[in-house]
C-alpha cells in the first residue's frame, strides 16, 4: 500500500483563453472544476488510532457533480492538499502507518483516483523577521537586517479538535517554536484559522474577500510575539507544486472597485493553470490591529515565484499523496514597510487568503453604487426631458424685462 | 466714524516704524525711484499690487496643508480618515458665521487696515498652533489651530478684494482681481508640491514623526508672517496714500440685512444649491486626492501631489480667459451646465477607469473654472443691488457649511467603504447640481428670466432701457 505512486498532475496545461469564451470554457470545463452554488461542507479531524493525536483536518465539500477535499495538516510546516473531483462520491483514505513513515508517499488517497481532476500543495514553510529601523527605502531588498528565520516544522501547534466549530465551518492551528530561546513566543503564537463555506457570501472582517462554495479561506494571525527589533517587518515562505517545469503564474488584477476594502485597488491571484483550474487569491493587504481599519492597514508585497528543487523542511502530507514529486516553487509575502504602520504598534499581524478551483471569484459593483448612479444620472436626465417638452408643448409666456437697478 | 478715526490715528504712530523695519525695499525707494513712492502713479499702485497679492499667498498656502501631508498626518498623529477631515471642517465652522460679519467688521469695527492686520494675525496664529499641536502630539491643539486659522482666511479674502478695489476702481481692477486669484492658486500648488518634500527633509534630520510634522507645518508658517508683512506694509502706503492724496479708506461696501432671506427667489435658492453641491465635489476631493492618487493609479508621492494641484494650475491661466469668454457671450446657465456635465464625467472617470488621472483632473480644472466665472456673476441678476451682499453672504456661507458637513462624510466614507463610493457620492453631489442647473434652465426659461440672455441681447436690453 506504501508504494510510490505516479505523480499527478491534475489540470494539464493547455493554451490561455480570452475572458471572452468564458462560458465556452465553463461548459468544456471538467465537471470537478465547473464551480457550484452550494456545497454540504463537513470538518473532520481524522485521527491516528495508534498514536498520540495529530493535526489532519479533512474539509469535504460535495456538490452534486463533483467534491471538493481540502487536506489541512500540521505534520510538519503547516500545509494544505487539495484535490477536486468530478464525482460526489469520492472519498479520502489516511494510511496513518504510511503516513507517519520516513517515505509517506501513498499514505493519502482519493477514491476514486480516476476522479480526480485537479489537486495541488501549499506549504507555509518559514517566517522571516527583519529589522527595518535604519531602512528609509521602502523597496529595499532584504527590507531589513535579517534575523534567524523561524521554521515553521519545528513548531508545536494545538489540538485544532478543540477550536473546531461545526457552525462556522472553521478551526485554528495555533503554533508556537518548541526552541524559543529568548521566550519570544512565550505569550504569542502564530495562527492559521481556516474556514469553509456552504455557500457564497462576504466576511464582515477586512479584507472582505468574496467566497463561494468553491473555496476555503485561511486567515494568518501573529499575535502577541515579542518582535526582535524595534520595527519588525515579517515574511512569510510560501511553497507550492509547480506544473510540470513552470511555477504557477502570478497575477495582479488591478480594480477600480475597493468598496469592501477600502484604498486597496488590487487583487492578486496564484493560478496552478489556465482557467479554470485551481487558485489562490488574496488582497495586497495586512492589518496591525483586530478590528483591520484602513489606519491600521499595510501593504503586502509578494515576491516572484522561484524554484526550489530541495526546498526545506518537507512536508509529510504533500509526500503522501504526490509521492517525491520535487518540481516545487515557492514565494514571499512581505508584511508592512518600515514606514509603517506595522506589527510593533499592537503585536498584531493579520492577512487572508483564498484557495479554491474554478474561476476565482470576482468582485462587482454593489447594488447600492448601481443604484445610486441610476439615479445621480437618470433623475437630470427625465427632468430635462420632461421639462423640455412641457416648455416645447406648453402655453409660451414672455414677460417685459425689469431692470434691477 | 470716531473709531474710525481711532484706527487711523492708532495706526499713524505704529505703521511706519513697522512697516519701515519690515520693508527695506519701500524705505529704499524714494532716493532711487521717484515713481515708486508716488501714490498716484502706476509704478507705486504696481508695488501696492504686488503686497496685495502676497497678502493672500499665506493663507492659500496654508489651507491645503493638510492635503498635501495627509498620509503623514494620518501616520503621525495616527488618526483616521474621518479626523483627519476634521481639519478641513473646523476651517469652515467659523466662516459659515464670519461670510455675513467679514464685510460688516472691515466696514464698521476695524476699518480696512486694522481689519487685515488683524485677520492675517489670526491667520499666523492659528497656523502656528497647528503646527504646535503636531509639536506636542495634540490632535485637538491641530484642529484648534485649524479652527483659528478659519477665522482669518475667509475674511482675509474679503479684505483682500476691498483693497483691490479701493486702490485700483476705474483703472486695472478686473486684471488685478484676476491677478490675485491666480496667486491664490499659486499658493496652493506650491504648498501641494513642496510640503510633502520639505517634510522628508525634516525627517532626515532624525526627530519623532508628530516633532517632524510640527516642524515641517511651522515653516509653512513663514508664508503666514510673510502675509502679515504684506499686511502691515499696506496698512501703511495705504495710510500714507490717504495722507497724501486724500483718499477715503476702503470700504466693502457690503450691507447685509438676514431678513432679506426670506425675498429670494427661486431662481437664486436654485444657485445656493449649484453651488454648495458643486464645490462639495471639489474641495474635499482635492483634500483626500493625494491618496487617492497613490493608491488607485500607483503614482509617487511627488506625482500624486503634482496632480492634485494641477485644478489650481489650470485655474490660475485659464480664469481670466473663461471670464472674458462668459463675458463676451452671456447665457451664464448654458456655461454653468457645461461646466457641471464636464466635472460630472471628470469624477466619473476617476470612479470607473483606471484611464491616467491627468484626462480627467485637466477636465476637473477648465470646469472648475468655467464653473466660478459663470456661476457668481448669476447672483447679480436675480437679486437688487442693495441685497446683493446678504445674497453673496449667504452664498458663501452656506457653501462653507456644506463644506464643513461633506469634510466628515468623506472622511467617514472613505474609511468604511472606500474610494469608489467616495467617487459615487461625489457623483450623487455633482448630479444634484445637474438637477438644479436643469431646473434653473427650466425656471428661468418658463419666468421669461435674464439668466440665460446673450451678450447682445444684454447689450440690446440696456440700450432699449437708457432710450
Amino acid at each position: 500500500m506504501c508504494s510510490c505512486e505516479e505523480p499527478r498532475r491534475g489540470w494539464g496545461r493547455c493554451a490561455p483563453s480570452p475572458m471572452l469564451l468564458l462560458s465556452l470554457l465553463l461548459s468544456a470545463a471538467p465537471l470537478g472544476l465547473r464551480g457550484e452554488d452550494a456545497r454540504q461542507v463537513s470538518l473532520e479531524v481524522i485521527p491516528d488510532p495508534t498514536g498520540p493525536p495529530e493535526n489532519l483536518l479533512h474539509i469535504r465539500a460535495v456538490g452534486s457533480n463533483s467534491t471538493l477535499h481540502y487536506v489541512w495538516s500540521s505534520l510538519g510546516p503547516p500545509a494544505v492538499v487539495l484535490v477536486a473531483t468530478n464525482t460526489s462520491h469520492s472519498t479520502l483514505s489516511v494510511n496513518w502507518s504510511c503516513l507517519l513513515s520516513p517515505e509517506p508517499a501513498g499514505g493519502l488517497v482519493v477514491h476514486p483516483e480516476d476522479s480526480v481532476q485537479f489537486s495541488s500543495a501549499l506549504v507555509f514553510t518559514r517566517l522571516f523577521e527583519f529589522d527595518s529601523t535604519n531602512t528609509s527605502d521602502e523597496a529595499a531588498e532584504p527590507p531589513g537586517k535579517p534575523y534567524p528565520p523561524y521554521s515553521l516544522a519545528e513548531w508545536s501547534w494545538n489540538n485544532v479538535t478543540d477550536s473546531l466549530d461545526p457552525a462556522t465551518l472553521s478551526t485554528t492551528f495555533r503554533g508556537h517554536p518548541i526552541h524559543d530561546p529568548i521566550g519570544a513566543f512565550a505569550n504569542g503564537s502564530l495562527a492559521f484559522r481556516v474556514q469553509a463555506f456552504s455557500g457564497s457570501g462576504r466576511p464582515a472582517q477586512p479584507p472582505r474577500l468574496l467566497h463561494t462554495a468553491d473555496t476555503c479561506q485561511l486567515e494568518v494571525a501573529l499575535v502577541g510575539a515579542v518582535p526582535r527589533g524595534n520595527r519588525s517587518l515579517f515574511r512569510l515562505e510560501v511553497a507550492t507544486l509547480g506544473q510540470g517545469p513552470d511555477c504557477p503564474s502570478l497575477r495582479e488584477h488591478h480594480s477600480i472597485d475597493d468598496e469592501y476594502a477600502p484604498a486597496v485597488f488590487q487583487l492578486d491571484q496564484l493560478l496552478w493553470g489556465s482557467l479554470p483550474s485551481g487558485f489562490m487569491q488574496w488582497r495586497p493587504v495586512a492589518f496591525s490591529q483586530k478590528q483591520g481599519g484602513r489606519e491600521s492597514s499595510l501593504p503586502c508585497q509578494v515576491s516572484p515565484l522561484y524554484p526550489t528543487l530541495a526546498y526545506l523542511p518537507q512536508s509529510p502530507i504533500v509526500r503522501a499523496f504526490f509521492g517525491s514529486q520535487n518540481n516545487f516553487c515557492a514565494f514571499n509575502l512581505t508584511f508592512g514597510t518600515s514606514a509603517g504602520p506595522g506589527y510593533w504598534d499592537q503585536h498584531y499581524l493579520s492577512w487572508s487568503m483564498l484557495l479554491g478551483v474554478g474561476f476565482p471569484p470576482m468582485d462587482a459593483l454593489s447594488p447600492l453604487v448601481l443604484g445610486i448612479m441610476a439615479v445621480a444620472l437618470g433623475a437630470p436626465g427625465l427632468v430635462l426631458l420632461a421639462g423640455g417638452l412641457f416648455l416645447l408643448l406648453g402655453p409660451k409666456r414672455y414677460s417685459e424685462y425689469q431692470p434691477i437697478n | 466714524m470716531e473709531e474710525e478715526d481711532e484706527e487711523a490715528r492708532g495706526l499713524l504712530a505704529n505703521g511706519p516704524d513697522e512697516t519701515g523695519r519690515d520693508t527695506p525695499a519701500a524705505l529704499a525707494a524714494p532716493e532711487t525711484l521717484p515713481a515708486l513712492c508716488d501714490p498716484s502713479r502706476l509704478a507705486h499702485r504696481l508695488l501696492v499690487l504686488l503686497l496685495m497679492c502676497f497678502l493672500g499667498f499665506g493663507s492659500y498656502f496654508c489651507y491645503d496643508n493638510p492635503a498635501a501631508l495627509q498620509t503623514q498626518v494620518k501616520r503621525d498623529m495616527q488618526v483616521n480618515t474621518t479626523k483627519f477631515m476634521l481639519l478641513y471642517a473646523w476651517y469652515s465652522w467659523p466662516n459659515v458665521v464670519l461670510c455675513f460679519f467679514g464685510g460688516f467688521l472691515i466696514d464698521r469695527v476695524f476699518g480696512i487696515r486694522w481689519g487685515t492686520i488683524i485677520f492675517s494675525c489670526f491667520i499666523c496664529i492659528g497656523q502656528v498652533v497647528f503646527a504646535l499641536g503636531g509639536i506636542f502630539n495634540a490632535y485637538w491643539l491641530m484642529e484648534f489651530g485649524r479652527f483659528v486659522f478659519g477665522i482669518g482666511g475667509e475674511s482675509l479674502a474679503v479684505a483682500q478684494n476691498t483693497y483691490a478695489v479701493s486702490w485700483f476702481k476705474g483703472k486695472e481692477l478686473n486684471l488685478v482681481f484676476g491677478l490675485q486669484l491666480s496667486m491664490a492658486r499659486v499658493g496652493s500648488t506650491v504648498n501641494m508640491n513642496l510640503m510633502g518634500w520639505l517634510y522628508s527633509k525634516v525627517e532626515a534630520l532624525g526627530s519623532a514623526g508628530h516633532t517632524t510634522l510640527g516642524i515641517t507645518l511651522m515653516i509653512g508658517a513663514i508664508t503666514c508672517i510673510l502675509s502679515l508683512i504684506c499686511a502691515l506694509a499696506l496698512a501703511y502706503l495705504d495710510q500714507r496714500a490717504e495722507r497724501i492724496l486724500h483718499k477715503e479708506q476702503g470700504k466693502t461696501g457690503e450691507v447685509i440685512k438676514l431678513t432679506d432671506v426670506k425675498d429670494f427667489s427661486l431662481p437664486l435658492w436654485l444657485i445656493f444649491i449649484i453651488c454648495v453641491c458643486y464645490y462639495v465635489a471639489v474641495f474635499p476631493f482635492i483634500g483626500l486626492g493625494k491618496v487617492f492618487f497613490t493608491e488607485k493609479f500607483g503614482f509617487s508621492s511627488q506625482a500624486a501631489g503634482a496632480i492634485n494641484s494641477v485644478v489650481y494650475v489650470i485655474s490660475a491661466p485659464m480664469s481670466p480667459i473663461f471670464g472674458l469668454l462668459v463675458d463676451k457671450t452671456g447665457k451664464n446657465i448654458i456655461w454653468v451646465l457645461c461646466a457641471v456635465v464636464t466635472t460630472l464625467a471628470s469624477h466619473m472617470l476617476l470612479a470607473f477607469t483606471l484611464w491616467n488621472p491627468w484626462i480627467a483632473m485637466c477636465l476637473l480644472g477648465l470646469s472648475y473654472s468655467l464653473l466660478a466665472c459663470a456661476l457668481w456673476p448669476m447672483v447679480a441678476f436675480v437679486v437688487p443691488e442693495h441685497q446683493l451682499g446678504t445674497a453673496y453672504g449667504f452664498m458663501q456661507s452656506i457653501q462653507n457649511l456644506g463644506l464643513a458637513i461633506s469634510s466628515i462624510i468623506a472622511g467617514m466614507i472613505l474609511d468604511t467603504r472606500g474610494y469608489l463610493f467616495l467617487e459615487v457620492f461625489f457623483i450623487a453631489c455633482v448630479s444634484l447640481s445637474l438637477l438644479a442647473v436643469v431646473f434653473l434652465y427650466l425656471v428661468n426659461r418658463a419666468q421669461g428670466g435674464n439668466l440665460n440672455y446673450s451678450a447682445r441681447q444684454r447689450e440690446e436690453i440696456k440700450v432699449s432701457h437708457s432710450e
